[in-house]
């Protein structure tokens, strides 16, 4: 028995070939040939119906497997018997060229009531074997899987596909959805998926194989098998349908050719995977490419193998395999769209939860210090309704939006009670007429301290000092105030702030205002009672020192000098306290007018020129005739203070200056330079030739009871005091203090007092 | 020198009258009469019309405001200066006495020697 060795390709072309309609290889034996090897042969190929008794490459006659076993029955001596016994005759068999349409060939079976039809070639030689079971598997095959050449058709085959592989958003899972329906439309032995990797190898990412063939996943595809210029091609769109890889006209490199029938590929399909570039997803991948080069890549490689036997790719096939590849693309661009986007959605996700973790620590924290404010208001409220103050505060409209327990105690009116009235329904009409300059000029943005009578629950009128403090809103906050600076407000108070109410706060201060009367009788009954003895001693001292009211021994005289001398001490002594007093406690009032500073110098040396001959001392005046603004007795007792100073620690002989003028700014120290010349001042200077004051001590000296020595009052006769209440004179008119000297060269004392404001503005006629 | 003068001392404290009197005398040999009250003050100016009156302002009864205000509103001693002699001290009170007609103020205490030559200064005797 002899099969046929090969399909000439000719006849590969026919497309019946291809769709395994033609059995290329039957079973064939000679005439000759006995029952007894032709049923062995049978028997070995059980899917096989029929056997052709070929002489010569041309069928002689054919018997069915029905035909042998109705022979072996009827005929007990088959074994003797011949192929040639059993054999149909003559055989109908058609040609290959003939067989393109399978319409006839099914007419044909049909017409002859056969269900085997040979193919021969033009000279008769047998080419293959159509089995009507065959050919209609196939017919029933293809109707089954609507291959048909009809568009509708291929339409919803393509739409079922589709369907399929995007019910799934994962790459992996659309990848292999594809190749197992490509797999099992096209009824092939393999389909892959090859990605190309960035080094120019691949490997295959999906796959559906049937058996037995090997799977090719996890294989290792050499750069050889798909070489860079390759890769280039399919990147422009390149196709390869392939019927036979060992056709020459195949164009497959020798190499390739070997690496496939490792594989038993006899057939393949190959069309490209390729990508438009998203520059701005590209991007967002690595950066890595360059998003100007190139705008498609290949991705990868949709191939389909068949490796039973040579096929034929039809244009259907191939256009399905196209468009399924442009699906992949699609996917592939979906795929990293969804990886963007997840990537997009973690990285979100990770900032909102950055975001909500720092909301949570700020309500934490608010919570906390909420919290503390409540805990802080609770003491402020306990600490208000404790104070011995009325505590208010009142709105613009002037009513009452806060105040403390105090109120009840004292005025007898809950605080529940005047919340929300008017100032003037609280205190009454009267009161309010009274305080309505106060609360006028606190809306206006000032702080008001006045001092008034309040009338209490008992009955009883007291004293009170009342203080408003304006709250103030900048600008910025407001829109009335905004509203103002667009009206052209002039007040640069109101421009850049409102007051949105004031903080009243009110002390009873009737006992102080008891004790400062009770001070002010003692201050004047120590003026009186303590001056008027001491007086006394004074002048009868003074008069026994004269010797007209009698002569002394020496010592009785020397006894009459220390009394004389202890007694002016004491005069000045008592003076100096109860002005220094005074002046502290703000009651020495200022008279302040217009007065010539040389005038003022002439006064002060006429009362100190008799001190000044008893330490034979001259003083040398320099005084320019300036207006000042002072009280004359003060400024005059400054001087007298200082020149008396001057003279007591000068030596006898030398000259004490004294001189006035307008301030030179290279006279004052740099720490006072600054007032000094914001306006303009007359300039005194005391200057003498004595011992000096130690640059340590020049600050401390004009502090009470702070002499450079503290013998010095004893031995100077000084109380310690006057500096001290020069310089309380001087700054209550405005001026500055201070002193300079050289230890062993003597000492300036300075002052300054502000020039008359006639003066400074530089009025034609001189202040009357 | 210093023509002879007579000066009328009202004060309530008896030690100053004394050495107020004293004074005069030896600095300007001016004769002193005294009086420790202002009505007596108000008395003796009238039968002795002095030179001058120093009148003492704190008093008991009769302090020196009212007391000069009497004076001024007497016939017989309106013409006569008076002085204030004060322990007050501040400027203030010194110029509100001022204001009210005094011929001047001296304040207490007083340089002794000098005393006559401030009366004379004050009331232009000099």
């Amino acid at each position: 028995m002899s099969a046929i060795a090969r399909v000439s390709s000719s006849l590969s072309a026919n497309p019946l070939y291809w769709q395994g309609v033609m059995d290329v290889n039957p079973l064939t034996a000679s005439s000759q040939t006995r029952l007894a090897k032709v049923l062995d042969c049978l028997n070995s190929h059980p899917a096989a119906g029929c056997i052709l008794a070929v002489y010569r490459r041309k069928v002689v006659g054919i018997a069915t497997r029905q035909d042998l076993m109705s022979a072996l029955a009827q005929n007990p001596d088959w074994a003797s018997m011949r192929l040639a016994e059993i054999v149909t005759r003559p055989v109908i068999t058609v040609e290959h060229s003939a067989i393109a349409p399978i319409a006839p060939i099914i007419d044909l079976l049909e017409q002859h009531q056969i269900s085997y039809l040979p193919v021969v070639d033009a000279k008769g030689h047998l080419l293959g074997l159509i089995d009507q079971a065959r050919l209609l598997r196939v017919l029933q095959n293809q109707f089954t899987h609507g291959l048909s050449s009809e568009q509708p058709g291929r339409a919803q085959i393509f739409a079922d596909i589709t369907l399929k592989i995007r019910q799934s958003l994962q790459l992996k899972e659309i990848l292999q959805t594809t190749v197992d329906e490509i797999q099992r439309l096209l009824n092939a032995d393999r389909v892959l998926i090859y990605q190309v990797l960035p080094d120019s190898t691949g490997k295959a990412v999906s796959e559906a194989v049937v058996a037995p063939y090997p799977s090719l996943l996890e294989i290792s595809f050499p750069e050889e098998v798909f070489p860079e210029e390759y890769q280039m091609l399919y990147a422009e769109g390149r196709i390869r349908a392939i019927a036979d890889v060992h056709d020459p006209n195949a164009n497959i490199s020798e190499c390739l050719v070997e690496f496939i029938d490792q594989w038993d590929i006899k057939s393949k399909l190959i069309v490209p995977i390729v990508r438009p570039i998203n520059p701005s997803i590209n991007s967002v991948d690595n950066g890595a490419e360059d998003p100007t080069a190139v705008r498609k890549h290949l991705w990868g490689l949709l191939i389909a193998h068949q490796c039973r036997h040579p096929r034929q790719w039809s244009d259907f096939e191939l256009d399905l395999m196209q468009q399924l590849a442009g699906q992949i693309s699609l996917a592939l661009s979906q795929g990293q769209l969804m990886e963007y986007l997840e990537e997009r959605v973690d990285l979100r996700t990770a900032e909102l939860t950055q975001a909500n973790d720092a909301l949570q620590q700020e309500i934490r924290e608010r919570k906390q210090v909420e919290k503390a404010l409540r805990r802080s208001e609770a003491q402020l409220r306990l600490i208000t309704n404790n104070l011995p103050v009325l505590i208010a505060y009142i709105d613009r409209h002037q009513r009452y939006q806060f105040n403390n327990q105090r109120y009840e105690q004292w005025l007898g009116r809950s605080p529940v009670d005047i919340t929300g009235q008017s100032i003037q329904q609280v205190m009454g009409t009267a009161h309010y007429q009274s305080i309505r300059p106060y609360i006028e000029a606190v809306l206006a943005g000032e702080q008001v301290t006045y001092e008034s009578e309040l009338t209490f629950q008992d009955g009883r009128d007291r004293s009170v000092s009342v203080t408003y403090i304006p709250h103030l809103e900048t600008a910025k906050d407001s829109f009335a105030s905004q509203a103002d600076h667009e009206s052209g407000s002039k007040n640069g108070r109101q421009k850049s702030t409102q007051v949105k109410g004031f903080f009243a706060l009110t002390t009873d201060i009737s006992d102080r205002k008891a004790i400062e009367r009770m001070k002010d009788e003692f201050i004047a009954v120590v003026s009186h009672e303590l001056r008027t003895p001491l007086t006394s001693i004074h002048t009868s001292l003074k008069l026994l020192a004269t010797g007209l009211l009698g002569n002394l021994r020496e010592e009785g005289q020397e006894m009459l000098t220390v009394a004389d001398e202890n007694t002016d001490r004491l005069v000045r002594l008592v003076n100096n306290v109860l002005d220094l007093q005074r002046i502290e406690a703000g009651e020495v009032t200022i008279d302040a007018y217009a007065c010539d500073t040389a005038e003022l110098i002439e006064e002060a040396v006429e009362t100190i020129q008799t001190m000044a001959q008893q330490h034979h001392i001259k003083i040398r005046v320099h005084a320019e005739s300036l207006s000042i603004w002072a009280d004359p007795d003060y400024i005059v007792r400054t001087l007298t203070n200082l020149l008396g100073n001057a003279i007591k620690f000068s030596a006898a002989g030398s000259v004490v200056h004294l001189s006035v003028e307008t301030t030179d700014p290279a006279l004052v120290n740099s720490a006072l330079a600054k007032q000094s010349t914001d306006r303009e001042t007359a300039l005194f200077c005391v200057r003498d030739h004595g011992q000096g004051i130690p640059h340590e001590k020049l600050d401390s000296i004009f502090e009470r009871f702070q002499q450079v020595d503290s013998s010095d009052s004893r031995k100077k006769g000084g109380t310690g005091l006057g500096l001290t209440i020069c310089r309380k004179i001087v700054e209550q008119h405005g001026g500055e203090i201070w002193a300079q000297s050289q230890l062993g060269q003597g000492s300036c004392f300075f002052f300054t007092v502000p020039l008359s404001p006639l003066l400074v503005a530089r009025s034609p006629t001189q202040p009357s | 020198m210093h023509s002879p003068k007579r000066i009328l001392i009202v004060d309530d404290e008896e030690s100053i009258q004394k050495v107020v009197k004293l004074s005069l005398k030896i600095e300007a040999s001016w004769e002193g009469i005294t009086a420790s009250s202002g009505k007596e003050g108000i008395r003796q100016a009238e039968s002795c019309q002095p030179d001058a009156i120093l009148l003492d302002v704190m008093m008991p009864n009769m302090d020196g405001i009212a007391t000069f205000a009497a004076l001024e509103k007497n016939p017989k001693t309106r013409a006569i200066p008076v002085i204030l002699l004060t322990a007050k001290t501040q400027a203030s009170e010194k110029r509100l006495f001022q204001e009210i007609g005094v011929a001047g103020v001296i304040t207490k205490p007083f340089e002794p020697l000098s005393l006559a030559s401030k009366i004379s200064q004050l009331l232009n005797w000099i």
